[in-house]
């Protein structure tokens, strides 16, 4: 285990630099100076001058990308252009709700998932898996941004049940009530992800079920629902953790498009705000934000995958 | 096996994916003979008959330009399958190819693998959104970016198959009888990653619907003024309660095609070669 740990963060490095690397040439693919383009439009000559002295613009390449890399490992990913703020404040600014909003969406997709997975399994071959994995397949064809507009025509415009729009802090008036602006979203966000779990679910139990084990439990006289729970649901539940992982890391950039339906002030609309105002060091510094959490929630899920299955550390 | 009685076996006694399947070819011949079937120039402004209600002659209803919403989304099938053919082609080709030959050549596969595992240390979505950053909105940009996001999935899974593949005794029979290195991946190969690839294909076709709406409605995807399912859905959004059909045609549309294809997939993955049926990892 100590050693595929081992082997597993000395593969993360270069990868991780290789993809810093494509972080810092973003800023130099775009046609222009790159002083100026990190400025914008308003900023005067001698800004431009100063900058490009202070990050090294007129040195060579690979100087630049270690100035860069060096600030950005102390926390300076460079000022936004638009907020006029550091970047690293900006982008924290829309942690919490990018959190709780990825959190709360979790706890849908293993609510509605793990269930619906189950009884379409244990129920193979019968009209409810058809119909429970049919509408599994369905909901994950469904855009979600037409999802999120007809939750707020019902249940915003016309029941007026949940707000339509926003996310007030935890920390402002209404504390933990506020996480009603989060209800739509979250369930927005889940609907295709728990569809893939149900999917996910649903292959692995079928996997497990056709084992040796599986079968001495049967033949042994077991009742099957205990055979279904304790012996195929609890194998299958490793690779569906692991699924959980990986689906919790990419939530934080799928919310890009749900945000912005429901105007919430996370990471993911910040993407796109800064993208349509050309807010390039905010966009630079999102990117290599969401990388770096991306590789690194996937390198836990890993390990603990390895850690819940021996056999894959031993390969 | 071949690819049509790979097909056929696919959809024998499978009604949903078979109906699917029709569905998806009503797609292409609206795409193909969208001038014939569209009944308006889909970018006819009419501001008298703006917002009309689905009737007659508008069986769709108008938009807030007044232009005819059916042929607006005959004309979004033609772009549906455009988006879809094209990422399907980047993501098969640049993805296979990297895949195939590192898998083949194991020194350069060494370097280019680990260059796809940086490119997949990018969420898909963040991906999109960084390329489309750096180009112009329009068709051709849409295409590659999409196509560029799944070609590393693809890579990594042909990767998988050409390593089983290569171990395989006909293989080595090839290289015993002096078959060249192209002989090999192209006649020896290659024809058994063909069901996995149409395997492939159609969730890639499937995912690029739902990924060029998504770009479309942060407007940055294809040019505002190209009638596409996902554009008209991002223009009317305000619309939703005043004119609900501006909405609920092109949402309903994507929907069930984006369906169809996951389903035909979800078929064709089924009756494939079992060795590699753990390999994709469809819906």
């Amino acid at each position: 285990m100590l050693a595929y740990t081992l082997k597993r963060l000395l593969t993360l490095i270069p990868t991780l630099l290789a993809a810093s690397i494509l972080v810092f040439l973003f800023v130099h693919l775009i046609p222009g100076d790159p002083a100026a383009i990190l400025l914008g439009d308003t900023a005067t000559p001698e800004e431009v001058a100063q900058l490009s002295a202070e990050m090294g613009f007129d040195r060579p390449l690979w100087i630049q990308y270690l100035l860069w890399l060096g600030n950005a490992l102390k926390g300076d990913l460079g000022t936004s252009i638009f907020f006029r703020e550091p970047v690293l404040s900006v982008i924290g600014s829309g942690a919490e709700t990018s959190i709780l909003l990825a959190t709360m969406t979790m706890v849908w997709i293993i609510i509605i998932g793990l269930p619906i997975g189950i009884l379409s399994a244990t129920k193979h071959g019968t009209w409810i898996d058809q119909i429970t994995s049919s509408g599994a397949m369905l909901a994950a064809s469904i855009p979600t941004f037409w999802l999120g507009l007809y939750l707020i025509m019902i249940f915003s415009v016309t029941l007026g049940w949940f707000p339509s729009s926003g996310f007030p802090s935890l920390s402002d008036d209404g504390g933990i009530t506020n996480l009603r602006y989060l209800l739509l979203p979250s369930l927005t966000l889940a609907a295709p992800n728990a569809a893939l779990i149900v999917r996910l679910v649903r292959a692995s139990m079928l996997d497990v079920s056709r084992e040796d084990h599986v079968r001495t439990a049967r033949a042994k006289g077991l009742h099957p629902s205990r055979v279904a729970i304790k012996h195929i649901f609890r194998n299958a539940l490793i690779s569906v953790a692991a699924a959980f992982g990986f689906t919790f890391a990419a939530l934080i950039s799928e919310a890009v498009v749900t945000e912005t339906v429901f105007s919430l002030p996370g990471i993911g609309r910040l993407v796109v705000q800064s993208i349509l105002r050309r807010d390039y060091p905010v966009i630079q510094g999102v990117i290599l934000v969401i990388v770096v959490l991306y590789m690194v929630i996937n390198l836990l899920v890993d390990l603990a995958y390895a850690r819940l299955d021996p056999r894959v550390s031993l390969k | 096996m071949n690819a049509v009685s790979f097909f056929r076996n696919a959809f024998a006694g499978r009604k949903l994916a078979t109906a699917g399947f029709i569905w998806l070819c009503l797609i292409a011949l609206a795409a193909i003979s969208a001038p014939l079937i569209a009944p308006f120039d889909p970018l006819e402004i009419d501001p008298v008959g703006r917002l009309a209600e689905p009737g007659w002659p508008n069986l769709f209803g108008t938009d807030h330009f007044g232009r005819d919403t059916f042929s607006r989304a005959i004309y979004g099938a033609r772009m549906t399958v455009i988006i879809g053919v094209g990422s399907v082609i980047v993501a098969l080709v640049a993805g296979g190819a990297i895949g195939m030959l590192s898998a083949y050549f194991t020194r350069l596969g060494h370097f280019l693998m680990r260059g796809v595992d940086v490119l997949m240390a990018f969420p898909a979505l963040l991906m999109a959104l960084v390329l489309i950053t750096l180009l112009e909105r329009s068709v051709f940009n849409t295409i590659l970016v999409i196509g560029v996001v799944y070609a590393t999935t693809t890579a990594r899974i042909l990767y998988g198959m050409t390593l089983k593949l290569k171990s395989e005794v006909f293989v080595d029979a090839a290289i015993c009888s002096g078959a060249g290195h192209t002989s090999i991946l192209f006649r020896h190969i290659l024809p058994n990653l063909v069901s996995p690839l149409l395997v492939q294909a159609s969730f890639i076709f499937a995912f690029a619907q739902l990924q060029a709406a998504a770009l479309d409605f942060l407007g940055l995807g294809l040019p505002p003024e190209v009638p596409s399912w996902g554009n008209m859905l991002s223009e009317e959004r305000i619309y939703i309660t005043r004119a609900p059909w501006l909405l609920i045609y092109p949402g309903m549309l994507i929907v069930l095609s984006v369906f169809s294809m996951n389903l035909v997939g979800d078929a064709l993955r089924d009756s494939m070669d079992p060795r590699f049926k753990d390999d994709i990892a469809g819906v």
